[in-house]
């Protein structure tokens, strides 16, 4: 029983202590914001209905006995009563000396009086419905609304009668961690429901209340302790994943719309037509199968001339150079004589072919002033047969080409003249060997077409060891400009002085040679 | 004699249209901004009355109720005595007043003391709209020692009339069965 009874006795003492510690605490919370918030003196706040609390401080070294003080209050048309004036320690090296009132009417006008040794030292009038100052709301609570980003947040009101429509609350909520939050007042209410919140996030709520200030007032309460609570987790909206598909939708119509309207730019760019030359050869490949010859004896509206350098590959006989001979002033960009360049591009009979060339080259000497030009090197080579690197007219890389009246393989398909593995090869002198010569010169043979013209060319005689091939043959001398040969024959016996020199061969390959040619290089070709 | 039953049947009809009665019932205003609205209107003339220096005295103290409210006190009592004391307060508020408004010459709170009474006669439209009864107190008797006191200044009447109208007036219509 004794034992019991103590039990009973600590439990009591042990509550009592809580209470009363809470009570303090309260107090100290209450103290701390009138300090703050109150610049009259004495402060003063009610808790309740019937209630009245003031307080003053002083600094410890100039604070008397609480009995030094007197608190007298007045209520309008009323006696002045005094109230029993406390003291408590306060931080900071001060003290608080306290009066509470009770059984305090309200609507009416209070005066304040203090006094410290019979002298006013504080003096107030207010009204007590004017400054309250309640406890924060009890049991804030958070639930889930069901709805995304929303939360609703309820409370418990003081226990007031009469100053329920009169209370004004304020509700702060922030992202759990962050101090940045919104703030919402709602009017006499306890619930809210906050939104615009962000999905599965933690929020920490807190709230406080005030009077409105209409009938009754104050200040307002400290703050709960902030409630925390997550939020429903993003879920997929299906109305923003049905606009999202019909935004993507019409996102890829108009781009396949951009992308068909510039289509003929775009293939330009990433799929580049390769040119071909159809254009410029009317019916070649479609009526004539790519045969040239054919088709320059058949192309309407006469003789399509053409600058020299581009028949000048195409050459269906074949065609050893012999030399070049670099002439001092450009050569003309003259056309070959047309006559011999169509001459020289058939299929026909080798005989009359033949004497076609011929005849078309000496007239076209004739015609055209600068034919002299090679003949002109070529006599002076004669007159002063001088080293041929030492010859002003002749360089090193001279070469000389014979065309032989040979028809080395008439029955060469078609294909191989279509493929342009033309006979004429030539290659110039810088930088190749004799040996070299020769091997292209094999290329060539094979490469030969159905043309009645063959050659040979003077790399395949090093150490200038060059035969003449007698009467039989016609030697031509070509000067080649870069951008157009000119052919002049070379009688047989000056080609024998000419052999003597250094023999180069070239290679054609369908090729304009101009750009593979040092330009202003002639080439002359002997037959 | 044939007329007589048609042209009876005919004035009852008449008179059921005209029918004399009273008025109908108003319909219960229980929002307490309209109060609001009063109260902000009477601080307005309490805060005009303080900037007045000149020809805005009352000629003689008047008459006004006791703004005090206990709430122990209040409670104890019934509704119909807690109506009775607000209605005589009114009454004797709109007395006031009406002096008040006789005797200053300040033309700028004319307008001030003209919505004070006003706004007393709006608010027992309120108060008749919530069923509370009409109060006057019988002739003669100007001055019951608790309920009421003497003001002599403009300041204080409109002071009180700001009191009134927060505590005992608010109390009553915050509280009206009506409503609930």
């Amino acid at each position: 029983m004794t034992n019991n009874n103590l039990n009973k006795l600590l439990a009591f003492c042990v509550l009592f202590c809580a209470q009363k510690t809470s009570i303090v605490h309260a107090l100290e919370t209450k103290v701390a914001l009138l300090l703050h918030a109150e610049p009259e003196i004495p402060k003063c706040f009610a808790e309740g209905l019937s209630d009245l609390t003031c307080f003053w401080e002083e600094d410890e070294e100039r604070a008397g006995s609480a009995d030094q003080y007197s608190f007298r209050y007045t209520y309008q048309n009323e006696n002045s009563s005094e109230c029993a004036v406390t003291a408590l320690p306060a931080a900071g090296g001060k003290r608080l000396y306290f009066c509470r009132l009770s059984q305090t009417p309200c609507f009416v006008p209070l005066d304040i009086r203090v006094f410290r040794d019979d002298l006013l030292i504080h003096n107030r009038s207010l009204f007590i419905e004017l400054v309250f100052l309640l406890d924060p709301p009890a049991n804030l609570t958070l639930t889930s609304t069901g709805t995304q980003g929303q939360l609703k947040a309820s409370w418990l009101p003081p226990s007031l009668k009469y100053m329920g429509d009169s209370m004004m609350y304020e509700v702060s909520y922030a992202m759990a961690g962050s101090h940045i939050g919104k703030v919402e007042e709602v009017q006499a209410s306890s619930e809210l429901i906050l939104r615009g919140l962000q999905s599965g996030t933690k929020y920490k709520v807190r709230i406080r209340i005030k009077l409105d200030g209409i009938s009754y007032s104050g200040y307002w309460s400290a703050w709960t302790d902030p409630v925390l609570m997550e939020t429903m987790p993003g879920d997929l909206d299906p109305l923003i994943v049905s606009l999202s598909l019909i935004i993507s939708l019409v996102l890829t119509l108009l781009s396949l719309i951009v992308l068909m309207s510039h289509r003929r730019f775009l293939l330009k760019k990433i799929w580049p037509i390769i040119p071909t030359p159809e254009s410029k050869f009317q019916g070649l490949f479609k009526v004539y199968g790519g045969d040239f010859q054919e088709w320059l004896g058949h192309s309407t509206g006469g003789l399509w001339l053409r600058p020299a350098y581009f028949y000048s590959e195409e050459f269906p006989a074949p065609l050893e150079v012999l030399s070049e001979v670099s002439l001092g002033p450009a050569l003309p960009s003259s056309a070959l004589p047309p006559k011999a360049s169509e001459a020289l591009g058939e299929e026909e009979d080798e005989d009359k072919k033949l004497k076609r060339v011929d005849s078309a080259l000496m007239e076209g000497w004739r015609e055209t002033p600068q034919e002299h030009w090679p003949m002109d090197q070529l006599r002076a080579i004669h007159q002063h047969p001088a080293p041929w690197t030492q010859s002003s007219l002749l360089e090193s890389h001279d070469a000389y080409v014979t065309l032989n009246a040979q028809n080395h393989s008439g029955e060469e398909p078609l294909d191989d003249i279509l493929e342009e593995t033309l006979p004429l090869q030539v290659l110039f002198a810088s930088g190749r060997t004799s040996s070299e010569s020769r091997s292209d010169l094999g290329s060539f043979q094979q490469s030969s077409g159905s043309g009645c013209l063959s050659s040979q060319s003077s790399f395949e005689y090093p150490n200038h060891t060059w035969p003449p091939k007698g009467p039989g043959y016609t030697y031509m001398a070509v000067a080649d400009s870069g951008v157009s040969m000119d052919y002049s024959p070379i009688s047989s016996n000056k080609i024998d002085d000419i052999g003597k020199g250094v023999i180069y061969t070239n290679e054609y390959k369908n090729e304009i040679p101009a750009h593979r040619r040092p330009i202003g290089t002639p080439i002359h070709f002997a037959f | 004699m044939e007329l007589s039953p048609r042209l009876f049947t005919l004035l009852l009809m008449l008179l059921e249209w005209t029918r004399p009665g009273l008025p109908s019932p108003l319909r219960p205003i229980c929002d307490l901004r309209v109060l609001k609205h009063f109260i902000e209107e009477a601080r307005d003339a309490q805060a005009a009355m303080l900037t007045c220096k000149e020809g805005c005295g009352l000629p003689e103290p008047v008459t006004v109720p006791q703004t005090k409210v206990d709430f122990s006190v209040w409670e104890r009592k019934n509704a119909l005595e807690q109506a009775h004391e607000v209605q005589s307060g009114l009454w004797l508020l709109n007395q006031a007043i009406g002096s008040l408004r006789a005797s200053v010459t300040n033309t700028a709170l004319h307008s001030h003391i003209d919505n004070s009474l006003i706004n007393i006669f709006r608010i027992g439209k309120v108060l008749r709209s919530l069923n509370i009864q009409e109060c006057t107190p019988p002739a003669g008797e100007v001055s019951r020692g608790e309920e009421t006191w003497r003001v002599s200044s403009a300041s204080e009447l409109l002071q009180v009339h700001v009191n009134f109208l927060r505590g005992k007036l608010q109390l009553l219509l915050s509280n009206a069965p009506v409503c609930h």
